[in-house]
């Protein structure tokens, strides 16, 4: 290996320079494939892929099994958001720490600050980036659904013209869920220095929170009680499905029986977007000059 | 329009000063900015790419305020830290490519001119390697390509020389003479050994506990402490008052006495009048050169 500095002849650049919201998308197109640890050895693509794979898989059995028994109606939308719940706060717990805690544990951040963009561009950039990952994982899934709905009846045009207006909920579905679980995990990682505090915070916070709600259930009587249903994330997103899809809740769930109406489910995502990106965004604007 | 200009620039951390009142004008060209760790040379270099808002005062990069026009300075900068920056999970040159095309270049040029640096830097064999298998020299390397890739007008480089073996210092160093004479970059570089300094740069700066010492060229600096220390057997009075007479500065007392050197032709007259006095000299040396002189022996 030559350890010699060589000089061949320093070239200037003369070329396009581009500006500000150039550099937001590399970063977060850069950050998009770092969720997915693409272009990092295969250690960092191992979980990424066990995750899509778990997310999609509940789509493609339920078409296994509905184009068996012709049971179409085994494919539902709404479901589906509550049952990858789980899987996409496991995404978010990993991936969130992976995208911001590594380069203030490295150092990089100060050199990505040193570049035209401003903290909370960074910030930004980062959320952005997480939403669109954690989007495939709530999107992908959903279309796989879409598509098996229009295709499998005998008349995929006429199933088609009843379905497609199902697309709006699909796509804002996905996206309001995906910015749900990913800004909760930033802002939550936004304060820890290292990787695995970051990921244990927000594992913690996915199970404390179903906890208080179990804790609310018991102690709480009335209206109070019913409204507890706000404190479990995956009641709320069922609730918000439930509401976006224009579906009644079985009374024996747990959405059922808090009977709020169903907009209180659709404000208590977007404030829980609201809040994280605020605290994600103070968290990096501390310093700014 | 200077470089780099700072008007009673003013940091504090609770009582810490780490910038103290700090007033200087920087022309163009290689400005070495000296000062023993913890002294605020970081902070300052943080201070001009808007990374730390200042308690007070203000500075100027390239003509463009530190504090309501960082995006402009960042543009034309290039930085290269002290501290450990890089992400270990990527490869040098796709960290590098990466850095272009966050500071603008368009992806196609952010490859090349990366590519172009990582030769530059010798690390041209090694770019496909993840950081993390890289030694402390290369890391060091890949910090300086990263703050070349954008072609900036003026590059911070913040103890360039940390952690590098002594070849790999003196190839860092005429990397660095290189950049600012041939290149056309203007250069600011600190360090804590002054020796580097003195062998790189035009223009000097020293800071200590946050306020400017010295702010002017390297030779008349250097030329202000040079000493050369002088031991005798016995106590010899009228040598110290001899060798003043002759308008030299002379300091200390007893067997041990420092004279300025003012020229060459210093050494010849210490060694004639030491010679005419019968002063039995046991030592005569060039003292090496301490930062610590730089703020005990009031410069």
């Amino acid at each position: 290996m030559s350890s010699a500095i060589y000089d061949l002849g320093y070239q200037r650049y003369t070329g396009v320079r581009h500006g500000r919201a150039y550099s937001i998308r590399t970063l977060w197109w850069f950050s998009v494939r770092a969720a997915f640890g693409s272009g990092r050895g295969e250690q960092a693509r191992r979980m990424p892929i066990l995750v899509t794979a778990l997310t999609f898989l509940p789509a493609l059995v339920q078409i296994g099994v509905a184009s068996a028994s012709g049971a179409l109606n085994f494919i539902s939308y709404s479901n589906y958001l509550e049952f990858s719940a789980l899987a996409i706060a496991l995404f978010v717990a990993a991936q969130a720490p992976e995208l911001i805690v590594n380069d203030k544990q490295n150092g990089t951040l100060s050199l990505y600050l040193s570049r035209p963009i401003s903290a909370g561009d960074y910030a930004l950039a980062k959320l952005a980036a997480l939403t669109t990952a954690t989007t495939v994982l709530t999107l992908g899934p959903m279309l796989v659904l879409f598509t098996a709905r229009v295709f499998l009846p005998v008349s995929p045009w006429v199933a088609f013209k009843d379905e497609w207006t199902k697309l709006f909920p699909i796509l804002g579905g996905s996206l309001l869920v995906s910015l749900f679980f990913g800004s909760v995990a930033l802002a939550l990682s936004s304060f820890a220095i290292k990787r695995a505090f970051a990921t244990a915070s927000v594992i913690a916070f996915f199970l404390l929170t179903p906890a208080m709600y179990g804790v609310a259930q018991s102690v709480t009587a009335g209206a109070v009680r019913r409204w507890s249903v706000l404190l479990n994330p995956v009641l709320v997103v069922s609730g918000y499905s439930k509401w976006l899809f224009e579906i009644e809740a079985s009374h024996r769930s747990a959405v059922g029986r808090a009977d709020l109406p169903g907009q209180a489910y659709l404000w208590a995502v977007l404030g829980v977007c609201a809040i994280s990106t605020f605290v994600l965004l103070s968290r990096y604007r501390k310093n700014e000059a | 329009m200077s470089l780099i200009s700072a008007r009673d620039l003013t940091k504090y951390y609770g009582d810490v000063h780490a910038l103290d009142g700090l007033t200087l004008d920087v022309e163009p060209g290689i400005i070495g900015f000296v000062g023993a760790n913890g002294s605020g040379k970081s902070t300052f270099l943080r201070t001009l790419l808007g990374l730390l808002r200042p308690t007070s005062g203000t500075a100027s990069v390239l003509g463009f305020d530190v504090q309501t026009q960082a995006m402009e300075v960042r543009k034309l900068v290039g930085y290269m830290p002290e501290h450990d920056c890089l992400p270990l999970d990527v490869s040098g040159t796709e960290f590098v490519a990466h850095m272009g095309q966050m500071s603008g270049l368009p992806f196609i040029a952010a490859r090349e001119r990366a590519a172009e640096m990582l030769r530059h830097v010798g690390l041209h064999e090694e770019r496909y390697r993840l950081i993390g298998t890289y030694s402390t020299g290369m890391k060091q390397r890949i910090k300086l390509a990263q703050a070349l890739v954008h072609d900036p007008k003026l590059l911070l480089l913040d103890e360039p020389t940390n952690g590098l073996d002594p070849e790999g210092r003196d190839e860092m160093l005429e990397l660095v003479q290189r950049t600012g004479r041939s290149f056309g970059i203007a250069l600011l570089l600190t360090s804590h050994l002054l020796g580097e300094i003195e062998r790189v740069c035009d223009e000097l700066i020293a800071i200590d506990a946050g306020k400017l010492q010295y702010s002017g060229s390297v030779s008349a600096f250097t030329n202000r402490t040079e000493q050369l220390i002088l031991e005798t057997d016995d106590d010899v009075p009228e040598l110290a008052a001899r060798l003043r007479a002759l308008g030299l500065e002379v300091t200390g007392a007893g067997l041990h006495l420092r004279v300025g050197v003012r020229d060459d032709g210093t050494y010849d007259m210490v060694r004639d009048v030491a010679a005419d006095l019968g002063a039995p000299l046991t030592r005569m040396e060039l003292s090496r050169h301490k930062l610590e002189e730089l703020f005990t022996n009031q410069v």
